[in-house]
């Protein structure tokens, strides 16, 4: 995740309009961002576009990048600013006919049921889509890309404390939705 | 700690975060408490399972698209970096006009040739205004034959007529005034594209200005202009100005001319941003009036090996749109 002054240098070349150095930048970060994408947006076409986008601005505003935040926090700052703004416009068009919203699953159905019917990864995907928005951020950048609490603060423009705060209820939040059925939960782990 | 601690700290511990201390005051208390060694185990045991979600890969397909797109946005930027920024120059150009016309006052005291003659391609030297700017309509116009170089240029947008003014330095300072549509001032800026343009920067402003008065919603080019953008668009060295031309030309309906000058710049202009231009407006022409040779260059162009990733996707993009 540090890549340091190779990195800057890498966005200097792209502000000087060096393609090869556009190139390296989507090589170095694309598979980091298109799995934190994947996971904020549970949808694989919409993570690719949102990683584009995110590519794209990254030429645009190389110039705006003043060093104060590693490139890799400005990037992922940069991918969750748009992430959110992909799920705001999904939810500003959705438009869902009455008759086809899912009733409320029942606090029986439990894990036990996601397990037997889905496969393991649907399953923590599930589970990571019913956290909250902020609380997923938090959770898949310490989690899957391994970033120190003041990073993940840096990059999503919160406190440490705040950081701490949304990840403990992340953790929280899905240990009661597995508890249920942590028989089941163990044996597709 | 006590054990409402624990969630806390075994994150910490898992994330990375917690500090030696930490680790051995959560130990110690696991170590007595067997409520929190259970809760820190499923803690772990949830840990571990979040991370065997596979991880997404980036595919061969993903990458060639993105990497395609990124070069285009790459170029766009190159390109919109060289245009340039005459509104801060144009005072320093009409300074240096001032200079010029001293320097064609004391000529004209010296008694060079009056008013321009009826042959000015016979004639080797600029004929001279005496009176600048002309009266109404397109008068003013020198003779163009002979490729006379016309310095200093100025334009000043449409006033509520919709008169547009182009000045200029020939051996004394001009300024022809008329409407777009006036055949003279037509004339007067095409030969400003095609001819007359010592650099780049120059002739971005006359290809601007086009743009500007003529086009599908203003008015219509005349032949002259069509033919200095066609041969801006086939020749000119500068990628940039080939693209402002490019640009230009698709706002006009589509002729038979502008639409071989395209299938030309699509087969061999070296700039994908240029081809991609092409792309669009051959594609635009061809939803009109479908034309064999643009769907046949389109269909090579879509499956060209040795092309641009982003040219090849909007060539096949543009034959779907087409139901090719």
């Amino acid at each position: 995740m540090n890549a340091g002054s190779d990195d800057a240098g890498l966005l200097e070349r792209i502000r000087r309009g060096d393609t090869d150095g556009a190139a390296e930048l989507f090589e170095r970060y694309a598979p980091a961002l298109l799995r934190f994408t994947d996971r904020m947006l549970s949808d694989r076409a919409s993570a690719e576009e949102v990683t584009q986008e995110v590519f794209l601005k990254v030429i645009s505003r190389a110039h705006q990048y003043d060093g104060r935040a590693g490139v890799a926090s400005w990037l992922f700052a940069i991918a969750a600013n748009a992430c959110r703004d992909r799920r705001r416009r999904e939810r500003r068009a959705a438009v869902v006919p009455l008759e086809s919203v899912a009733e409320p699953r029942a606090r029986t159905e439990g894990v036990e049921s996601v397990i037997a019917s889905r496969e393991r990864r649907a399953a923590v995907r599930q589970a990571l889509s019913e956290l909250s928005e902020e609380q997923r951020e938090a959770l898949v950048l310490a989690r899957y890309h391994g970033m120190p609490y003041a990073e993940i603060a840096k990059t999503l423009g919160i406190s440490v404390g705040a950081v701490k705060t949304r990840i403990f209820r992340a953790v929280e939040t899905l240990k009661a939705r597995f508890s249920e059925g942590e028989s089941s939960w163990t044996a597709a782990t | 700690m006590d054990c409402r601690d624990l969630t806390t700290l075994g994150i910490e511990r898992l994330t990375g975060e917690a500090s030696e201390a930490s680790r051995r005051e959560l130990d110690a208390h696991v170590d007595a408490c067997e409520s929190c060694r259970r809760d820190l185990e499923r803690l772990e045991e949830l840990w571990t399972t979040l991370g065997r979600d596979p991880e997404p890969e980036v595919t061969p397909e993903f990458r060639r698209r993105t990497l395609g797109l990124l070069e285009e946005e790459m170029i766009r930027g190159r390109v919109k970096a060289f245009r340039p920024t005459p509104t801060f120059r144009r005072p320093l150009l009409q300074a240096a006009a001032l200079v010029a016309a001293a320097g064609v006052g004391y000529l004209l005291a010296r008694g060079l040739p009056g008013r321009d003659s009826a042959s000015p391609a016979a004639s080797p030297s600029w004929p001279v205004a005496a009176v600048t700017p002309t009266a109404p309509g397109a008068a003013g116009v020198p003779g163009l034959a002979g490729n006379p170089r016309l310095a200093n240029v100025s334009y000043r947008p449409a006033d509520k007529d919709g008169r547009v003014a182009i000045g200029f330095d020939v051996t004394t300072r001009r300024e022809v005034e008329g409407k777009p549509n006036d055949p003279e001032v037509a004339k007067l800026l095409a030969y400003l594209v095609a001819h007359n343009s010592e650099s780049a920067g120059e002739k971005s402003r006359a290809i601007e200005v086009v743009s500007e008065h003529y086009g599908t919603n203003a008015a219509p080019a005349s032949p002259e202009i069509v033919a200095a953008l066609t041969s801006t668009l086939r020749a000119d060295g500068n990628p940039g100005v080939r693209k402002k031309a490019a640009d230009t030309l698709a706002s006009f309906q589509s002729t038979p001319e502008i639409r071989a000058a395209f299938l030309q710049a699509l087969k061999s202009d070296k700039n994908p941003a240029v081809r991609l231009a092409a792309i669009d407006a051959l594609a635009a022409a061809a939803r009109q009036s479908p034309d064999a040779s643009t769907i046949e260059s389109l269909k090579e162009k879509a499956v060209d090996p040795q092309e641009n990733g982003f040219v090849r996707a909007k060539a096949a993009s543009a034959l779907k749109a087409m139901s090719f």
